[in-house]
């Protein structure tokens, strides 16, 4: 009697057909989403500057040649100096390192801590899940700019503390999504099935809701990405984000932006364009990761 | 001392009006005397805050003093066209005692407040005595600059007399001060915060209106004692934090003046867009941002490391560098480098921090450095408050020239409450940033900060030396003498570098030449009042 | 329906409370005691510890917390918000002067967002993949990704450099000087505006595309309508459900939107004086602000909610 059957494999709902190689499935991801592509190939850049910045960048950021204040874009500054004669190209190189650092730091641990929040939630049930439901919506209720404006006041301009405060907004906002995946998992019928054969909650949980949870897991922290490192820069610039000398891009557009725009555009110009690319390349990446996780969107 | 051309209402405004005569025909950027004032319009400006509160006793912003002045009279004051010569405002004429101890005014006479009532020396007796002897709960900022009175005394209507116990030198430069307003003694009476929350003078302009964050507006006073003025029907602040939007509100004409200080970028580009339309005046500031050292804690109770740091800055550099991002320009000692207290700048060269080679200079600190037990160098914090300007520009620069000689410091800006704290009144900090800004070169009101058990004393240092200095100064009667004992209480601050100055500020004041008969003073508290300035055009 | 009603409204009052409880104790956790900020002003003279108590008891802040708290709840049921520690003025009537002025920008950025959004999202889903649906899609992602502090100054610059024109410095109400107000709203209008729409229009796309898998579309197509009545009379009605939804969840997106523009524009709104009050550590006002604001947010939350549940009876009965 073959009745202690075992399902080993979780099972993505609606995934029934066979599992095609890893590069073939890249390289359709190329040609059916070259938005999503053209997204990826931005990240990339933004981390190869990152993790290059010492190699690749001609200058130290923090040094300034006080003889090339404001100096224009030339082949010694490939996009000129600020006003303290710094290299305007080394620090943006630099400040990839802080978006991404902040970006990255911010996302994972806002979404990591609201999804466990949200799996404990929807699978404790009772009372637990009656608690931590209204403990999420007392922090929902705030908007994210003004919590994490609270939250960096308290503790002090500096660029850890953005990271707590840009990822505390973030875990209510994570635990209502994955709260809501959880459950729809958990009643599925299969589930039940797995339980009345008498496999453990640890079990179930880690086999069964978690990979179905991972999908818009995934979406949520490339989405929080890149309003991760918006906040930041918005934080910086009402000076609760990380203080000078470090090169933040947020950093970068306060204040000077307006008073040498005329003088010297380009200390505005660059850093902005690069907040843009790095918000530009995350969104359109995980909108299209969207439209391929999520079995509800994927072709016609 | 005694202005005898002030005796009399008509007297004075003849002779005020030569002097303006003869003024405006020689100073640039001001009418020529050709140009007649013009009666009416109302003069549209812009500042960077909102005041606390609009009680001048109470505060020391420039946001409170720049909106209430124009409403309000005071004893004495600077005048306006030959800083710092102090003349009456609703003092006619003052005599002071052979011993220095008694100084007695004669009141301008027929003076109304904008209710009607009339001024007398109750009210000034008043208004001082909530100064120098403030009531339980009500705070006064600058009464510690009085601490030589015993009383104000007002035996009849036109008299105020104060009496000291010791001859004070500074004593009517500080009565001179635009903050020392006079109040009706009737509503202090009611209330003492009264005018925390109103406005009711004897200025030139009457308070019309106030909404927060938003516009500040009075309105003339037709029945101003002095006759003839003011020429305006009426002044308006708009209030705006951002300097970039100042600057974009003069460029476009929605404000006539901004009288604190824009940056020369901003102050470049308006001038390209705007020409003639526009004039900048320049001024040097009674103003200076430096580094407050903690000498309780090491290792900066060691006097070879605190003069280490202050080698390690460049001044004469960091002039040039920062004078186009700030206002940050001339170096100087704990004194204005152009004011009579000054100390001549071949003097400043020999001290430490103040050497022109700068290679020279590094080297010797990383020597002192060596010899203090740190041939590498270290780390240490340097708070600062989070204010861009010229806060974090100043510690940029910083930084950079410490790292040169192998101190690495950590710029750590702090809300102005905390910065303040910390810095004032638990001392928690090992470098802090702080300025000192006053508003005359008032040697009294600049080095009362280096005496032993001040409050202003952030870096907590006590050396007797300089406590005996600062108070045979403070009695000195004598200008030469007082100099030279003034720059030796420098000398002894600068040499064990219990203090580090960094540079004294040179504002830029912009203003549409339409905006006549106004000319800045050396900072942006005095000369507020406006009942001289008129408008060529609408 | 009456039951789900009374069930979501009972919720929001330990909400409601958990709010207050945190924007009180958050405050009272930020360094910098407020009391010496009054006291000592910008670069000030000597500060004597007496004062300081009896600022302290004047301002009721030397009582325990909880009794603290509690008085201002009670103070917020009669609205009373009590008064700014920084300027004396009872907060209700300073709120009242900064509140138009939000209140408009908020209305028009929504107005003309979901004016543009709405559209423009069925158009992308409806045409996917095609290079239509890019163009929308790079559009509104772009929205999302520029900081609109930069180009909020930016625009203010350019029209001062190249036309010699500021936006009016104080705020006129529509009906007093509509001109006057449009000047000076127009550019932080664009500026929310644009960013709220990107969000919708993203939003809007989704749920159509969503909407569109359904069975009862793929019928609808099956009986041979026409693509525009498809979608206007069975995918729209729909889709607009959520839309309804993110609508209000983004007003707090907004809410944020208006804080960086109202202090780039030096506007003088309620998010500027959030930010102020938080600088000059004026719990009263800052904790009315944060709490109305988070209560407005709970209540069109609610709002949503109870349409989303009239319009969709399943949801009433879980």
């Amino acid at each position: 009697m073959a009745t202690n059957l075992e399902l080993t494999r979780p099972v993505v709902i609606a995934d029934l057909a066979p599992r095609p190689s890893r590069l073939a499935t890249i390289g359709a991801f190329i040609r059916t989403k070259p938005l999503g592509a053209a997204g990826a190939l931005i990240i990339l850049a933004m981390l190869a500057a990152a993790v290059f910045a010492g190699v690749l960048a001609p200058y130290d950021p923090y040094h300034g040649d006080y003889a090339a204040q404001f100096a224009r874009p030339s082949a010694e500054h490939w996009f000129g100096t600020d006003e303290f004669g710094r290299d305007v190209l080394t620090r943006i190189l630099y400040g990839a390192q802080i978006a991404l650092f902040v970006g990255f730091t911010a996302s994972l641990a806002g979404c990591t801590i609201g999804g466990l929040l949200g799996v404990v939630s929807a699978y404790t049930g009772g009372k637990v899940d009656l608690l931590l439901e209204r403990l999420m919506d007392v922090l929902l209720a705030f908007p994210q700019l003004i919590l994490a404006l609270a939250v960096a006041s308290i503790l002090g301009p500096a660029v850890q503390n953005v990271v707590i405060a840009v990822a505390i907004p973030i875990i209510p906002r994570a635990a209502r999504v994955v709260r809501a995946t959880a459950l729809s998992v958990k009643e599925h019928v299969y589930v039940e099935a797995v339980s009345a054969l008498g496999a453990t909650h640890r079990r179930v949980v880690l086999q069964h809701i978690l990979p179905n949870v991972a999908a818009p897991y995934i979406i949520m922290v490339t989405a929080q990405l890149g309003s991760a490192i918006l906040a930041e820069a918005a934080l910086s610039y009402l000076g609760l984000g990380a203080a000078e000398p470090t090169p933040s891009w947020g950093l970068m557009l306060s204040g000077s932006a307006a008073a040498y725009a005329e003088k010297a555009p380009w200390i505005a110009l660059f850093p902005g364009i690069a907040i843009s690319l790095a918000v530009f390349g995350f969104n359109l990446f995980g909108d299209s990761l969207r439209d391929a996780l999520d079995p509800k969107l994927r072709g016609r | 001392m005694t202005p005898t051309i002030l005796r009399r209402p008509l007297l004075s405004i003849v002779s005020a009006a030569l002097v303006l005569a003869s003024v405006l025909a020689t100073h640039p950027g001001v009418a020529s005397a050709a140009d007649t004032p013009r009666r009416g319009g109302v003069l549209l400006a812009v500042i960077g805050a909102d005041p606390p509160s609009l009680d001048a006793h109470q505060e020391s912003t420039f946001a409170n003093v720049e909106l209430v002045a124009p409403l309000y009279s005071t004893l004495l004051q600077l005048d306006p066209y030959h800083y710092p010569k102090i003349i009456g405002d609703l003092a006619t004429e003052w005599k002071i005692a052979s011993d220095g101890l008694t100084y007695t005014f004669k009141l301008h006479q027929g003076v109304k407040f904008h209710d009607g009532s009339p001024l007398t020396s109750a009210d000034v007796k008043a208004s001082y005595d909530k100064i120098i002897f403030p009531p339980h709960g009500v705070l006064s900022i600058r009464k510690n600059a009085y601490t030589a009175v015993t009383a104000v005394e007002a035996p009849d209507p036109a008299t105020v007399i104060f009496k000291l116990k010791f001859p004070s030198a500074s004593l009517l430069s500080n009565l001179a001060s635009p903050w020392n307003v006079i109040y009706p003694k009737k509503y202090l009476d009611q209330d003492p915060n009264y005018f925390k929350t109103h406005a009711i003078g004897s200025g030139p302009f009457k308070f019309k209106n106030y909404t927060r964050g938003s516009t500040f507006e009075g309105e003339r006073n037709p029945d101003y004692f002095v006759k003839d003025r003011p020429y305006l029907d009426g002044y308006k602040f708009f209030i705006s934090p951002e300097t970039s939007v100042r600057a974009a509100a003069i460029r476009s004409g929605r404000a006539y003046i901004e009288f604190r200080h824009l940056p020369a970028a901003e102050v470049d580009a308006i001038k390209k867009q705007l020409g003639d339309k526009v004039t900048v005046q320049e001024t040097p500031m009674t103003g200076q941002w430096g580094i407050a050292v903690n000498n309780t804690v090491k290792p900066f109770t060691d006097v070879r490391v605190r003069k280490a740091l202050s080698l390690g800055i460049d001044r004469y550099t960091m002039g040039k560098v920062l004078y186009p991002l700030t206002g940050l320009k001339n170096v100087g000692g704990l004194i204005r480098p152009d004011s009579e207290w000054g100390m001549p700048q071949a003097e400043l060269a020999k001290l430490p921090g103040f050497w022109h080679d700068a290679e020279k200079s590094r080297a010797e600190a990383k020597k002192l450095l060596a010899e203090a037990g740190y041939p590498n160098g270290f780390k240490v914090t340097l708070k600062n408050r989070n204010v861009k300007l010229p806060y974090q520009d100043f510690a940029v620069f910083l930084i950079q020239e410490w790292r040169k000689i192998g101190i690495e410091a950590e710029n750590r800006p702090l809300e102005t409450a905390a910065w303040f704290n910390d810095g004032q009144n638990t001392g928690n900090f090992e470098l802090i940033v702080a300025p000192t800004v006053e508003f005359m070169d008032d040697p009294d009101q600049f080095l009362g900060r280096y005496a032993t058990g001040s409050t202003q004393n952030w870096g907590r240092f006590s050396d007797p030396q300089i406590d005996d200095l600062f108070s045979r100064q403070a009695r000195s009667l004598d200008p030469v003498e007082r100099k030279k004992l003034i720059n030796q209480l420098e000398k002894v601050v600068l040499e064990n570098a219990y203090f580090m100055p960094g540079l004294w500020w040179t504002r830029n004041l912009v203003h549409w030449t339409k905006v006549k008969n106004y000319l800045a003073p050396p900072n942006h508290y005095t000369n507020q009042k406006l009942q001289d300035v008129w408008l060529a055009e609408d | 329906m009456r039951l789900y009603v009374t069930k979501r409204l009972l919720l929001i009052v330990p909400t409601l409370l958990g709010v207050a409880a945190l924007v009180f104790f958050i405050m009272r956790v930020i360094p910098g005691d407020v009391t010496l900020l009054i006291l000592g002003g910008d670069q000030a003279g000597r500060i004597d510890p007496a004062q300081i108590a009896a600022m302290k008891h004047q301002l009721g802040l030397d009582q325990p917390l909880l009794v603290q708290f509690a008085s201002w709840l009670w103070g917020v049921l009669r609205f009373d918000f009590g008064t700014s520690l920084w300027t004396g003025q009872p907060v209700i009537q300073e709120l009242l002067i900064r509140l138009p002025l939000s209140l408009e920008l908020a209305l028009l950025a929504s107005l003309v967002s979901v004016v543009i959004a709405i559209p423009l999202g069925m158009l992308a889903a409806v045409r996917q993949d095609s290079w239509v649906d890019y163009v929308v899609r790079i559009v509104s992602i772009g929205g999302l990704a520029i900081p609109s502090f930069w180009v909020g100054i930016l625009c203010i610059l350019l029209l001062v450099i190249y036309f010699g024109w500021g936006p009016p410095l104080e705020f006129t109400p529509p009906w007093v000087d509509p001109w006057a107000n449009f000047q000076q709203m127009v550019w932080p209008v664009v500026t929310v505006g644009y960013r709220y729409a990107a969000v919708t229009t993203r939003m809007t796309r989704s749920t159509v595309l969503e909407v569109l898998r359904e069975d009862y579309i793929r019928t609808a197509f099956a009986k041979g309508l026409r693509e525009g009545v498809v979608v206007v009379r069975h995918a729209l009605k729909n889709a607009m459900l959520p839309v309804i939804t993110l609508i209000g969840t983004e007003f707090a997106f907004l809410i944020g939107g208006l804080v960086v523009t109202e202090t780039v524009f030096t506007l003088n709104g309620v998010g500027r004086f959030v930010v102020d009050a938080v600088a000059h550590r004026d719990y009263p006002v800052v904790q009315a602000l944060v709490f109305l604001i988070a209560f407005s947010f709970v209540i069109v939350n609610l709002l949503v909610d109870l349409t989303y549940a009239w319009f969709d009876p399943r949801i009433r009965y879980r």
